[in-house]
């Protein structure tokens, strides 16, 4: 893994969001438009719908390096598909619950609805994260498992 | 041959000073071959089957790198990785998985010189040790292999009274081996070993492999095949246990957008992706025709190529398949199409 | 009740199916799976308490299931892997006739003296779906160790930290044969995600990192679906604990939902349904 060398004390979070389009996404857009403030440490991804985020997406993102996750998207009701955050939702929480037991703090793995009209909220989701995490410290579990990809030269 | 004599304490202390001296010692602890804990395994084998898992690993691993890549606008740049460089010995080697090294040595010299394999092959040291086992899975005798065989051992441990150990020299290796640590051995007893050796039961054969072969030759196309192994469900697990099973895929892994690692990884010809082609076609689509690969290849393509059969007659891939094949049953029954 | 034999050869030569999958002897203390094709074939036929397999996964090859009705023995736990299987449109009841038995429990392996693991508290010795009913051979098993519940209370006290490397290890055995997969009957996509390539969401490698993600993803793929029948464990050549996390998804399950796959055909499945009312509650 390429990390650049830093102290503990300067430890800035690597966030990744995986949000939907038609709601998230537009609200994160629009908190840009807004000029509201947030943290810089998260990176958007954007997909069709809360229920295309298949959970590998997020294994994948702690296995590269990530050390939070944000998954959001449309309120109950709101899908632009009509179910596809419900059917999310069931898989997310068995999904939590089974990062849990294995060892991914919930406090790594944040989940939120956020409609096209809440910038606001986007950034209160996406700075609770990151303090969050900024407070756990760099996610360093997957650090010994990584270790073999290191070129040994 | 030269012989020698090791109480079980001192074989255990000696396996210790090889820990010490940084070689991976592997200890037959009757279940597996596991890496040996100061003091803490225990020394087993003799009367137990075959380990799980044969310790193919120590030459082929089931995953290690080839190259390494980084690239660049310009250019590639391709690292090596490091092999070798640690002396893996084996204690307790059934004389069934003994074999295994040279067996394959074979097609990993073939036209093409694999020095993973070469390099780790040239520092095992192989301690193999008289067999008192015997199962309905078991078939060394048919193979050519037997309980008592020291073929592909180094040094060849004989069980005594006592727990003491006849130890046989079989090879330079194997002298050079404990040549440092000879005050941990007292002459031999040759007439001693013999007897315990003639004592151990030589199981009958169960068939015989060339009638197999000649079997094979001519029936590529047979409703044989169609009615064997149709419960197999490709699970790999007997390619993976084999101590001869040598296939493996090759994956390019990357870790950054320039940088990269290409692996090789255990495959195996009962899954169906084996021989899967891009376009989509598979040759061996069902599950009969991978069957029949897997017998072909063992008892007929390498003793065609190799004059060897890559089967070493130890049973796991029997004893250990979810679906009951049993692949000793299998050639038998095709041994009695033959008569 | 009429004899395993006597019956499978009646429906055959009535035509009634095209093949029974069934067991039959394998040395003294083993049966394997076999298809009966013949009438004749039925004579090899047995039910008894060494029936470990899971038969219902051949439900799932499509190079077995070609046509025509098939039989198949199976036991109360197979059969809620059948009626999971239905639940999920892979196979249809018509097509498939169930003989089973009121059950004694299987050995947990070759020989053994005491009971699978799975049939300690089994729900379902009285068989829940059926067509035909026969009697199962054997005779009593003693009961075994629960290690499970230890294990549980082990993990649970520990920190994130420490249950990652608890997981890490416990996998780091794998060797990426895919077994597990290939023995569930539950795990029957024509391609699976760990056969992905482009992209290549699991690394095929049996690194401790390619490890760890194939077997969180099989897990999870499993949750809500797994029927704790522990074929994948009895396959698993590196004889990696696999029940355990399987178990802890199961459980979840039935704390968080009260639901049980396999129970009901007529209850539309776990993540394949929805209720508006699910919790919410760490939903920001
Ligand atoms: S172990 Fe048995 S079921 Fe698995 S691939 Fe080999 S023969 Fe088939
Ligand atoms: S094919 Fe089976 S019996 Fe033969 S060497 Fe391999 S594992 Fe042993
Ligand atoms: S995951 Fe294992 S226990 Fe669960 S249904 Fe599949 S084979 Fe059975
Ligand atoms: S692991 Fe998942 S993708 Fe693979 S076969 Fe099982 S259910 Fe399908
Ligand atoms: S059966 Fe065991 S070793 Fe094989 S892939 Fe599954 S967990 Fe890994």
């Amino acid at each position: 893994m390429q990390t650049e060398k830093k102290t503990v004390n300067q430890f800035e979070p690597k966030v990744i969001a995986f949000v939907c389009n038609w709601c998230t996404y537009t609200g994160a857009d629009l908190a840009g438009t807004s000029r509201i403030k947030y943290q810089p440490n998260v990176k958007l991804i954007k997909l069709p719908c809360t229920g295309r985020i298949d959970p590998v997406f997020i294994i994948k993102a702690f296995e590269k390096g990530a050390d939070g996750v944000l998954v959001s998207g449309c309120h109950p009701g709101d899908c632009h598909y009509n179910a596809g955050n419900y059917h999310a939702r069931r898989r997310w929480i068995m999904f939590r619950k089974m990062l849990e037991t294995m060892g991914i703090d919930s406090n790594r793995l944040h989940f939120s609805w956020v409609s096209a009209s809440e910038g606001k909220k986007f950034t209160e989701v996406v700075n609770d994260l990151i303090n969050k995490v900024r407070a756990a410290g760099p996610f360093k579990s997957y650090e010994k498992i990584n270790k073999e990809y290191v070129i040994n030269d | 041959m030269e012989e020698k004599r090791i109480t079980k304490e001192n074989l255990i202390k000696l396996g210790s000073n090889w820990v010490n001296d940084g070689m991976n010692v592997y200890v037959n602890n009757g279940k597996k071959y596991t890496l040996m804990k100061l003091h803490e395994e225990d020394l087993k084998g003799f009367e137990e089957a075959p380990p799980l898992m044969s310790y193919k690993e120590i030459v082929f691993p089931k995953t290690e790198p080839i190259l390494y890549y980084k690239k660049s606008q310009k250019e590639v740049e391709i690292i090596e990785p490091k092999i070798g460089g640690v002396k893996n010995i084996v204690i307790g080697a059934k004389p069934c998985d003994a074999k295994s090294i040279s067996i394959m040595s074979k097609v990993f010299n073939w036209d093409y010189k694999d020095s993973f394999f070469n390099v780790r092959a040239e520092e095992s040291v192989i301690i193999g040790m008289a067999c008192k086992y015997n199962d309905e899975h078991c078939f060394c005798t048919s193979v050519g292999i037997s309980p008592v065989s020291t073929d592909g051992s180094d040094l060849f441990l004989i069980p005594l009274a006592n727990d003491n150990f006849g130890v046989r020299i079989i090879s330079d290796k194997g002298k050079e081996l404990i040549s440092k640590y000879e005050s941990y051995f007292t002459n031999g007893d040759s007439e001693e070993s013999e007897n315990v050796l003639s004592s151990i039961p030589i199981p009958e054969k169960k068939f015989n492999a060339e009638n197999v072969k000649s079997w094979l030759d001519k029936n590529f196309e047979s409703e044989f095949w169609n009615t064997t192994a149709e419960m197999c469900l490709g699970c790999s697990q007997c390619a993976f246990v084999c101590p001869v099973c040598h296939c493996f895929d090759i994956v390019d892994e990357d870790y950054s957008f320039t940088e990269g690692r290409r692996m090789k990884n255990w495959d195996a010809c009962q899954n169906g992706l084996f021989t899967k082609h891009a376009s989509g076609h598979n040759p061996r689509d069902k599950q009969p025709k991978r069957y029949r690969q897997r017998v072909s290849h063992k008892f007929k393509y390498y003793k065609d190529k190799f004059d060897e059969y890559l089967c070493t007659g130890c049973g796991r891939c029997s004893r250990g398949c979810p679906a009951g094949i049993d692949i000793g049953e299998i050639v038998e029954r095709i041994d009695k199409l033959t008569n | 009740m009429t004899e395993l034999k006597n019956l499978v050869k009646s429906l055959l030569e009535e035509g009634k199916v095209t093949k029974v999958i069934g067991y039959r002897m394998y040395g003294e203390n083993n049966t394997k799976p076999y298809i009966a094709v013949t009438p004749n074939d039925a004579e090899e036929m047995v039910l008894n308490t060494d029936c470990r397999n899971n038969l219902s996964v051949y439900l799932t090859k499509k190079e077995i299931i070609n046509g025509g009705k098939t039989g198949i023995v199976a036991k109360g736990c197979d059969i809620r892997n059948i009626i999971a299987l239905i639940q999920e449109n892979r196979i249809k009841e018509e097509d498939i006739l169930i003989i089973s038995a009121e059950c004694k429990g299987v050995g947990a392996e070759k020989g053994s003296a005491v009971y699978a693991n799975k049939c300690v508290n089994c729900s379902v010795k009285t068989p829940h779906l059926y067509h035909e009913l026969v009697e199962m051979k054997g005779s009593e098993l003693s009961q075994p160790k629960d290690k499970y519940t230890e294990a549980k209370e082990k993990v649970l006290a520990m920190n994130s930290g420490e249950r990652f490397e608890y997981f890490s290890n416990m996998f780091s055995e794998c060797i990426k044969c895919y077994a597990c997969r290939q023995a569930c009957p539950m795990c029957y996509c024509e391609q699976c995600i760990a056969d992905m390539s482009i992209p290549r969401w699991i690394e095929s490698s049996a690194t401790d990192r390619g490890n760890l993600s194939w077997n969180m993803i099989r897990a999870f793929h499993l949750s809500g679906r797994c029927t704790g029948c522990n074929e994948c464990e009895r396959a698993c050549p590196a004889e990696i604990p696999l029940s355990f996390i399987n178990k802890l998804m199961y459980d979840t399950a039935k704390e968080e939902f009260n639901y049980e796959s396999g129970m009901n055909k007529e209850t539309p499945t776990l993540i394949g349904s929805y209720n508006t009312k699910d919790n919410d509650n760490f939903i920001q």
